[in-house]
């Protein structure tokens, strides 16, 4: 093993080397990770590569890391220089080791603006670091840097927005010209790095809220993108019913949605996917307000929106009976009923609904009282939907008549009749407390 | 919306499912976990802990150093040991850390970032030595960062979350100089990310999380526009975290966590709302996340302890009415005769 400063030199630059040339032999490397191996062995490179997996060895990081650390704040201090291939390798090796580093990213920055590096180059570089680290906040706030730039690079001119919109919305439909076409694919990777970090780590804030911004930023409201995703996740939360971030995600798309959908015909302002470009009024101050106003007029989407959030009420209904006591399907059934009943009522105000949820809410308006359980089943056996709180169970026949053409949109009083019927199935007491806590919240927070 | 062949997958997951009962995410404290406060022991941890310079842990920490004295000093001082800590030594290190363009970094050699700025400034204002750095620079700098929408970029780079929202006005306010920024704007973006929880999140459209929601209602607190806040409603998600064991989480179905713990205490202290909890439960899991041998805490009981959550643990003890430890403040986690010596009395609601 190296021992003396002259020895740890050689042997790090070396092992530098390796790393660089290892990307070389195989440009398809989708993982790295750490060989725990606490001494070296003889006349062996610490750098492994098996098929597409890199990993060093455990022995050497002691030496590496503060070889290269070194290195680059003493090139940052203008006390050495370095050539800018050399750059690229020991900010590689440096990253790849501790992806925190902000100062290394900041470096690759300038790289890049010296076109030393290419974008999809860089982001490849941050997309493995993601791979031991998925949570690593410095690499997601690089990766914005770079895709910002990437998009700068594709669309030079920003100051036509509607133009832009419109090209841009071709190009995420696949039409456009090379551009696009390159924006397109960036969209569709980042959205898999997104994924395959959430999965290697539960509820991570860092990869959902850069998916969230990498939709606000890169598909221009893109339709068929918020659809995609809305379809792609739901086989991932289901299996995942333990993740915030994840079903927090889909609230987003829902409101996403509500937004263009109601943009694409009228024109309004309404909450939008790209903030920078569409300067909220000062009233609208809370997050929330906006969306909510995309039924105002006469719509098109008028069916597709009641669709959507009944298919997720229904998901969420599903979930919840099938794991019972999880926190995360509570606060996710609040957030898109809350959606769901801003909607509804800004919907109702314009007479926009098609007549099924003006029905229903006809239905609701007659019950005096929301709070009170009995009647509220009372009402929902009339409609031949809602037997659980009656048989004490959910049956196939509650199932395929929920499904069925003729049942009405969520709405108070199927919430309330949703909370009896999980109160009265033996659960597990947390399943009751949640259910419990989400009346108290229709109570006070919808019910005013 | 959704193909058949993924209902048919989703089904077929589900029956794989065997899962019956809920395994809440918690911890279970021990009956031999510690159960008094060790303060000696956590001031010789901190005291100790800025020696191991070669240290190829501290090497991996470097990027952060700035803060990581901050937390160090500020525990210090809470529990009355200040003098302990080398404040020449210190003052020199931040002295040459400030940047021609004003911003702090976090050691020598590293870029200049928001976070590092308010650190340093934190630390200047514990030992009143401000004048120390060139203000004015400090000043500009955090100028420089606000965004046409009120936002603020947390470097030259352009990242925006509302962390740096909060650092900036920190920064300005410890300075007495929070008229060089349009605060109307600033504080029209940090409302812009508020969520139909109450909660905050990193920027418009993103999850409510305990720590953005510290940043958001310490900048409210300071900005003196806590009013906006929905208090009731922003209170029961925070009192949510708290979970069986007595640990707070920063968000639904996540472990209790010492600086989840400090964040959302500080918070519901902020808007008025720490009654609302189980103090003794919360008291009672700080406690038992200190090491009796080493001293100083971790983020759970039984882990590694470091400097982030000792001082996050000893400041929510402090919010907790503990009296072997100064008053905290809970916006700007700085002990509270400190910000008395400068004038600086942030809102609370009551």
């Amino acid at each position: 093993m190296a021992e003396s400063e002259e020895e740890v030199d050689v042997l790090v630059q070396r092992v530098v080397k390796d790393i660089t040339n290892a990307f070389k032999r195989n440009p398809n490397i989708d993982e790295i990770g750490l060989i725990q191996c606490p001494e070296a062995r003889y006349n062996r490179s610490p750098i492994v590569l098996v098929e597409n997996k890199l990993g060093v060895e455990s022995w050497c990081v002691k030496f590496l890391l503060p070889y290269v650390h070194n290195k680059l704040l003493l090139y940052r201090q203008r006390k050495q220089w370095q050539d800018r291939e050399v750059l690229v390798d020991i900010t590689c090796t440096l990253l790849l080791l501790n992806p925190d580093f902000t100062t290394a990213w900041n470096v690759r920055k300038e790289l890049l603006q010296h076109g030393v590096l290419n974008p999809e180059k860089d982001l490849y570089l941050g997309k493995l670091a993601l791979t031991k680290y998925p949570k690593s906040p410095e690499t997601w706030i690089h990766r914005r840097w770079v895709l910002q730039r990437l998009h700068r690079e594709c669309c030079p001119s920003p100051s036509d927005q509607k133009e832009q919109r419109g090209q841009a919305e071709a190009w995420a439909n696949g039409n456009g010209p090379g551009h696009g076409e390159r924006l397109q694919r960036a969209l569709h990777e980042e959205l898999r790095v997104c994924a395959d970090a959430a999965s290697r780590y539960p509820s991570n804030y860092n990869a959902w809220s850069h998916r969230i911004w990498v939709l606000q930023h890169m598909s221009q409201g893109s339709v068929k993108v918020l659809h995609d995703e809305l379809s792609s996740t739901r086989l991932w939360v289901s299996m995942h019913v333990s993740d915030h971030s994840g079903f927090h995600y889909r609230q987003f798309l829902l409101k996403a949605l509500l937004g263009e959908l109601g943009q694409a015909h009228n024109g309004s302002q309404t909450e939008s996917l790209h903030p920078p470009l569409d300067p909220r009024p000062a009233a609208q101050s809370n997050g929330e307000a906006g969306a909510c106003e995309a039924g105002l007029t006469d719509d098109p989407h008028a069916d597709t929106i009641p669709q959507l959030f009944r298919e997720e009420m229904e998901l969420c209904t599903d979930l919840i009976e099938s794991y019972p006591g999880h926190e995360t399907l509570w606060c996710h059934r609040r957030h898109v009923f809350y959606l769901w009943d801003r909607w509804q009522k800004l919907s109702q105000g314009t007479g926009s609904l098609s007549p099924a949820v003006t029905d229903s809410n006809a239905l609701l308006s007659e019950v005096r009282d929301p709070c009170d359980e009995l009647q509220a089943s009372r009402a929902m056996d009339i409609d031949c939907v809602q037997d659980g709180s009656k048989h004490g169970g959910y049956t196939q026949d509650t199932k395929r008549l929920k499904r069925g053409p003729v049942s009405p949109w969520p709405g108070l009083l199927s919430e309330h009749a949703f909370i009896s019927q999980v109160l009265g199935t033996r659960s597990t007491p947390e399943q009751g407390r949640f259910a419990r806590a989400y009346r108290k919240w229709l109570d006070s927070v919808i019910g005013q | 919306m959704v193909s058949d062949q993924q209902n048919l997958l989703f089904t077929y997951y589900r029956s794989l499912n065997c899962y019956k009962g809920t395994q809440i995410k918690d911890v279970v404290i021990k009956p031999d976990a510690p159960n008094s406060l060790i303060l000696d022991k956590h001031a010789d941890y901190i005291a100790a802990y800025g020696s191991k310079k070669d240290d190829y842990e501290y090497t991996l920490s470097e990027y952060l150093r700035m803060s990581g004295i901050y937390w160090g000093l500020t525990v210090m001082d809470l529990m009355g040991q200040l003098d302990r800590m080398n404040q020449e030594e210190i003052i020199d290190f931040i002295k040459s850390c400030q940047h021609d363009c004003g911003g702090i970094s976090a050691s020598t050699g590293h870029d200049p970032h928001l976070l590092y700025t308010l650190s340093a400034v934190q630390i200047l204002t514990l030992y009143d030595r401000v004048k120390a750095i060139d203000v004015d620079k400090v000043v500009d700098y955090v100028r420089g960062l606000q965004q046409e929408d009120g936002s603020f970029a947390g470097d030259k780079w352009g990242e925006i979350d509302t962390r740096f929202s909060f650092c900036a006005v920190a920064t300005l306010a410890l300075l007495g100089r929070l008229d060089a920024v349009d605060v109307g704007k600033a504080v029209e973006f940090v409302l812009s990310c508020m969520n139909f929880d109450g909660g905050f999140g990193c920027r418009p459209g993103s999850e409510s999380h305990a720590g953005q929601i510290y940043c958001c209602t310490g900048f409210l607190s300071i900005t003196g526009q806590l009013h906006q806040v929905n208090a009731d409603l922003l209170g029961w998600w925070l009192c949510e975290r708290q979970l069986p064991s007595g640990g707070l989480n920063g968000r639904p179905e996540k472990l209790p966590d010492v600086c989840y713990s400090w964040w959302v205490l500080a918070a519901l202290k902020i808007i008025g709302r720490i009654h609302w909890i189980d103090k003794a439960k919360l008291r009672a899991f700080i406690l038992a996340c200190q090491d009796e041998e080493t001293g100083g805490f971790a983020d759970r009981p039984g882990d590694m302890v470091d400097p982030f959550h000792t001082l996050f643990g000893v400041a929510g003890l402090s919010l907790l009415g503990d009296e072997q430890i100064k008053p905290v403040n809970p916006v700007f986690c700085m002990p509270e005769d400190v910000l008395q010596r400068i004038g600086l009395h942030p809102d609370l609601l009551t």
